[in-house]
């Protein structure tokens, strides 16, 4: 026993374990850093065949409608045919970007960058994924992410490529938001109690609040980090939690975060970095 | 075939083993959720593999492991990666030479790495930073992944005993 802890296997597994902790510490705490890009651009490829590889959950149609949509597509794809070289690409973008036109029509000042979600975990309850855009698309950390009907998560690492997501679901999100209906203001945070129903918290609400089940809860936009009036999704119950003597509502989202596949990053918008004074401030 | 050869053919198949589990953990709606959690293939290949590989090999195919798992999460190398080089390494050493690999002593190899490696999870990322409902996540989903990683690891190991068994020259 004494000669193996003085054998060079030990000595080798111990220089090893030196270098990943050194690794483990650079990568968490340098954003952007060469080692996490290389190893994502080592995974990216194996990511992208199983992002084209996943089921698509959108709702099932009928055979005629998906004759017609086929007949469409084909008339479609013979007249782009004799267009640009890079066709492919473009209208893989223009796929992903017509799902976030209501969005960008509402919000001209909005500027999105439309990802593909490249993978999730097995790892991660709270639907936290990878998209297939970095900060060479100029996706960078904070950043807003939309799904079709509002606003999702935000940017919790990037590097060149791709960026990870974390959801609306998860306790690392707190979102200044207001009740439309009422005016009632508090924080949007995952909770792991809901977060398996697709359902987030509408927490510090003051005991006066008005809330009720059906508003539709949106983004304050307080902060300047996240756009105003996002819908972030309707209120399906409230609760008084003893432990933070306050009361909150749970939220619906409005899209399926745990099924989301296709996103938009928002990278700029009015008032993004402003600090608004609260109304208590005034 | 000579040792070269034919080591170089099963550290290719475990290459490849973990390759298709990265791709099959991480594509989204392909395993289905039981009792609200996946299994973790990726610790299972790992693990399977390091009970018949010397401690070195075994090191290898557990931080390579790790760091396929630490992408799939967060981006950056951390817990899974240094973990599962230690864990692997100690594996390879003990199925050597203190308890060898039958299929039992496997068992208990597999139930102590996996509840070891799921604590340190647990630990990382919700008892030290605190989050709110982590023992409701422990029992409705950490429980049961780590279960499901234990149960899948069972072909895992027949599967990667016939890779060894082919491909050395030791025992071949």
């Amino acid at each position: 026993m004494k000669d193996f802890f003085q054998s060079t296997k030990v000595k080798v597994f111990l220089s090893v374990l030196l270098v990943l902790i050194m690794l483990s510490v650079f990568t968490r705490n340098v954003e952007n850093n060469i080692i996490s890009t290389t190893l994502n651009a080592i995974t990216f490829g194996l990511s992208k065949v199983t992002a084209a590889a996943t089921e698509d959950h959108s709702p099932k149609k009928s055979y005629d409608e998906l004759k017609t949509e086929n007949d469409a597509l084909a008339q479609a794809n013979r007249e782009l045919r004799a267009k640009l070289v890079d066709y492919y690409n473009v209208k893989e973008e223009n796929t992903r970007l017509w799902q976030f036109y209501g969005i960008k029509k509402e919000h001209e000042d909005y500027s999105l960058i439309p990802a593909t979600v490249l993978r999730r975990d097995t790892n991660d309850e709270f639907g936290s994924f990878t998209i297939d855009k970095g900060t060479a698309s100029s996706v960078n950390v904070g950043a807003p992410v939309i799904g079709e009907s509002g606003l999702i998560g935000w940017i919790s690492e990037a590097d060149a490529y791709t960026a990870k997501v974390v959801t609306i679901l998860s306790p690392q999100t707190s979102i200044g938001a207001v009740d439309n209906a009422t005016g009632d203001t508090g924080i949007i945070t995952g909770s792991a109690k809901f977060a398996d129903e697709n359902r987030t918290t509408f927490t510090k609400l003051n005991s006066e609040n008005k809330v009720e089940e059906g508003d539709i809860i949106t983004s304050s936009g307080a902060s300047g980090i996240y756009p105003k009036g996002m819908a972030l999704g309707e209120v399906i119950e409230i609760g008084y939690d003893t432990y933070d003597t306050s009361y909150y509502a749970v939220i619906e989202p409005y899209d399926d975060i745990s099924k989301i596949l296709d996103v938009a990053v928002v990278t700029d918008f009015d008032g993004q970095g402003e600090i608004l004074k609260k109304e208590s401030d005034e | 075939m000579s040792d070269k050869a034919t080591a170089f053919f099963r550290y290719l198949a475990y290459v490849i083993e973990l390759i298709l589990m990265f791709m099959l953990c991480t594509t989204p709606g392909l395993m289905p959720e039981l009792f609200g959690a996946k299994p973790a293939l990726l610790i299972c290949v790992a693990l399977t593999a390091a009970v018949f590989e010397r401690e070195i090999p075994a090191m290898i195919i557990g931080m390579v492991a790790g760091i396929l798992t630490d992408i799939g999460y967060s981006n950056s190398i951390g817990v899974f990666t240094i973990s599962l080089t230690i864990i692997c390494f100690i594996v390879g050493y003990a199925a050597n030479n203190l308890i060898v690999a039958k299929f039992l002593n496997y068992l208990l190899y597999a139930a102590i790495a996996v509840g070891i490696l799921f604590m340190l999870y647990f630990l990382v990322w919700f008892i030290i930073p605190g989050v709110e409902d982590m023992w409701q996540y422990f029992t409705a989903h950490i429980i049961s992944r780590a279960v499901q990683t234990f149960l899948y690891s069972i072909p895992f190991y027949f599967i990667n005993k016939f890779i060894y068994s082919r491909l050395n020259t030791e025992i071949g």
